[in-house]
């Protein structure tokens, strides 16, 4: 297929290793990938805000990058920003153009699952690996079922990552509890934010696990930062990192 | 005591000012969220020990969205049948309105001493305050209610009132106020101390009021559920009764109250029904029965489609529950009676620090907590909005955010900018969001900036 990708503004300015590790495994799985130029941001920082006027801009100018691309697909390893940017194009633009756009936005996991899933993988991951449910990933994409609802269970990161020989899949207690990050929430309610992300980062650890590994950077980023503050034996890692090892 | 000093010295403070004294003790903090999120526990259980869970939560939903489309139809028919019944009907247009028409009531019997079970709409209308000022005694009489009403506070969560109290805390309070033993703490004892003295307040009440949980639209007759059996006592003693109730509660018929009172107590504290689910439909022989219908900024907000929705719920405080801000910031931080994210669903407009509406991740959990799907993190980001629009904006977003908006639509600004915060290896952007670098850095170590960006790269690894 032939992936365009959509790399938010936080993973391209402060996390490429996430960004290089779709690309390579993308690749590797035989896609011809392209980056779509003048990306910048979703706008979730502002419409999270309420501020619907201050995104408009730079809604836009993502939609414009993406606009008339030839591609099967537009992938993103970010799921908040992926489900930003589709409600909020949808917002700011009603035009075909647009809709063909959203149409064919999809989130790492969710495109890996539901559209071209990963036939083998080739080396093994001997690691205890703690899973983030990130809350826009499952609530918001269905990424997996939300602990709050009953009925059947489905989980799609675990399925995309069961497969890798010698994984071991854990899962905090509260497994689905927000870690705290919010967005702007992280600065303006400083201390409650940081609270939540302790307890996250403090059950992540507990687990025994190597690493926490989720679909979310942005939840990743402030869990790395309670992490090393509080000195604790395990890293991040985004889902891209441990399948890009895997192939 | 310590605490009521904290809440009133705390005032109209922004939420995140209050968050953050209530989260400088640490103990109480995991203690808080832990207790609230055993209700949970329970709750997913006793969710999931019923295969029709789901369908439970969509035909409470379908029945709450249906009355409050044809609300005015069903009101009339709830007074009528009331009427019929011989119920006495009262219509207020706000508190003020509820509170004078109480007190008529109350004051035309001669009423001196009122027994009261939990109602958070009286709470709402600042009802015990008015009364008192009358000369007229209310004795809550929920345990919990009683708790914090002995300690002078307001409620602190929707269900559990008092849960932000430890036991010795109520042992102390108990010894000051009821004469207990000093130290004591012991649950027992304590209730045991309590129901003694709540009896004594049940046989020399004059009148009861109770809040509706429902009221049966086709029967003439409302619901009220309580744990303790407080609401009954309370009715069947003295021979008036008076019932208050938002124009949000009534339903239809009856089949339709047994769906919503299969999710209520089962979402709130995981019981499978309220101990005591009380049907009223008629005063006593001899007796008084009153009903009063209360607006109070109800009809403003149906208005509104998506405020509208908030008006499906039930109070059963599963959101609250659920929630990790409110598990980690406690009920007073609110600014608003009703805490949590349903408190914030329905009080944001009210909220004059404008703040409440920003005491929240977005992360959804209430909104499939909910057993009547109200979409609360779709209600809440609504509210952003509607204060942005009105310019009435928290935490200097009013200056920051057009700027931020300006910022991130320019490649060239962005790039630059980033370029710099990565080799002086700060997180974020020159001075323009410095206060966002300083309370991250608080409480988080900075991430290790990467050498270049992802873009950088891809133009030398990519490109041709
Ligand atoms: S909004 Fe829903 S979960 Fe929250 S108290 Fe109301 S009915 Fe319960």
């Amino acid at each position: 297929m032939k992936i365009a990708l959509f790399i938010p503004c936080l993973v391209n300015q402060m996390m490429p290793d996430v960004a290089i590790a779709t690309l390579e495994l993308l690749e590797k799985l035989g896609h011809q990938v392209i980056l779509p130029a003048g990306q910048t941001c979703c706008g979730q920082p502002m419409t999270n805000s309420g501020c619907f006027d201050a995104a408009r801009s730079t809604t836009l100018k993502l939609l414009n990058a993406f606009k008339g691309v030839e591609c099967d697909a537009i992938v993103c390893p970010a799921a908040s920003c992926l489900v930003a940017a589709k409600e909020n194009f949808h917002e700011f633009d009603n035009s075909p153009e647009a809709q063909a756009v959203i149409n064919k936005l999809y989130e790492l996991t969710e495109f890996l699952h539901d559209i071209a899933p990963i036939p083998a993988f080739n080396k093994p991951f001997a690691h205890k690996i703690s899973l983030q449910l990130s809350c826009h990933g499952i609530r918001m994409l269905s990424l997996a079922t939300p602990s709050e609802q009953m009925g059947p269970r489905f989980n799609k990161v675990e399925a995309v990552l069961a497969n890798i020989a010698g994984i071991d899949i854990v899962y905090p207690d509260r497994r689905d509890e927000c870690c705290g990050f919010g967005g702007t929430f992280a600065v303006d309610e400083g201390a409650v934010s940081a609270k939540m992300g302790k307890d996250k980062a403090q059950a992540h650890a507990a687990t025994g696990a190597q690493y926490v590994v989720g679909f979310d950077p942005s939840c990743l980023l402030h869990l790395d930062g309670l992490i090393r503050r509080q000195q604790l034996p395990i890293e991040i890692r985004h889902i891209a990192q441990v399948l890009n090892a895997a192939l | 005591m310590a605490y009521q000093h904290n809440h009133e010295a705390m005032g109209s403070q922004v939420h995140a000012y209050k968050a953050d004294i209530f989260c400088r003790d640490e103990t109480r903090v995991d203690w808080h969220s832990k207790a609230l999120w055993l209700l949970r526990e329970k709750r997913d259980r006793a969710a999931g020990s019923l295969p029709e869970w789901e369908q439970l939560r969509q035909l409470g939903s379908e029945i709450k969205l249906h009355t409050l489309t044809n609300l005015a139809q069903y009101l009339e028919t709830f007074e009528q049948n009331c009427l019929a019944n011989g119920i006495k009907v009262h219509w207020a247009k706000d508190g003020a309105e509820h509170n004078r028409i109480v007190h008529e009531i109350l004051a035309s019997h001669k009423v001196k001493k009122l027994v009261k079970s939990k109602s958070m709409l009286t709470e709402e209308c600042h009802l015990n305050p008015y009364l008192e000022q009358r000369g007229i005694e209310v004795i809550d009489t929920d345990l919990g209610e009683r708790i914090i009403q002995l300690a002078k506070m307001p409620p602190s969560h929707i269900v559990v009132p008092a849960i932000h109290m430890k036991k010795e805390e109520v042992g102390d309070l108990f010894h000051d106020k009821l004469g207990t033993k000093a130290g004591e703490s012991d649950p027992l004892y304590l209730t045991r101390a309590a129901r003694a003295h709540l009896r004594e307040q049940f046989l020399s009440a004059d009148a009861a009021m109770t809040g509706v949980n429902m009221a049966i639209a086709d029967k003439g007759a409302v619901v009220v559920c309580t744990n303790e059996g407080n609401a009954d006592m309370g009715a069947n003693l003295p021979k008036l009764q008076l019932h208050s109730m938002g124009i949000d509660k009534v339903v239809p018929d009856i089949d339709s109250a047994a769906v919503l009172l299969r999710t209520l107590a089962r979402n709130a504290t995981g019981q499978p029904v309220t101990t005591y689910s009380a049907f009223y439909r008629g005063p006593q022989v001899d007796g008084e029965m009153h009903v009063i219908i209360v607006d109070n900024g109800r009809t403003e907000m149906m208005k509104d489609k998506i405020l509208a929705e908030s008006l499906k719920c039930i109070r059963c405080g599963g959101c609250l529950n659920t929630c990790p801000v409110y598990r980690r910031s406690g009920g007073y931080s609110y600014n608003y009676t009703i805490p949590g994210p349903i408190g914030i669903a329905v009080g944001a407009t009210h909220d004059n620090t404008n703040s409440i509406a920003w005491a929240c991740t977005l992360c959804g959990s209430c909104t499939y907590v909910c057993p009547t799907k109200v979409p609360l993190d779709k209600i809440i980001h609504h509210h952003r909005r509607l204060k942005a629009e009105a310019g009435k904006l928290p935490y200097g977003k009013n200056a920051y955010m057009p700027l931020v908006g300006k910022f991130m639509a320019s490649t060239t600004l962005l790039n630059c900018s980033m370029g710099a915060a990565r080799t002086a290896l700060r997180i974020l952007p020159g001075s323009l969001l410095k206060p966002f670098s300083g309370a991250w850095g608080k409480y988080r170590e900075l991430p290790v900036a990467p050498n270049s960006s992802f873009e950088a790269w891809f133009k030398k690894h990519r490109s041709l």
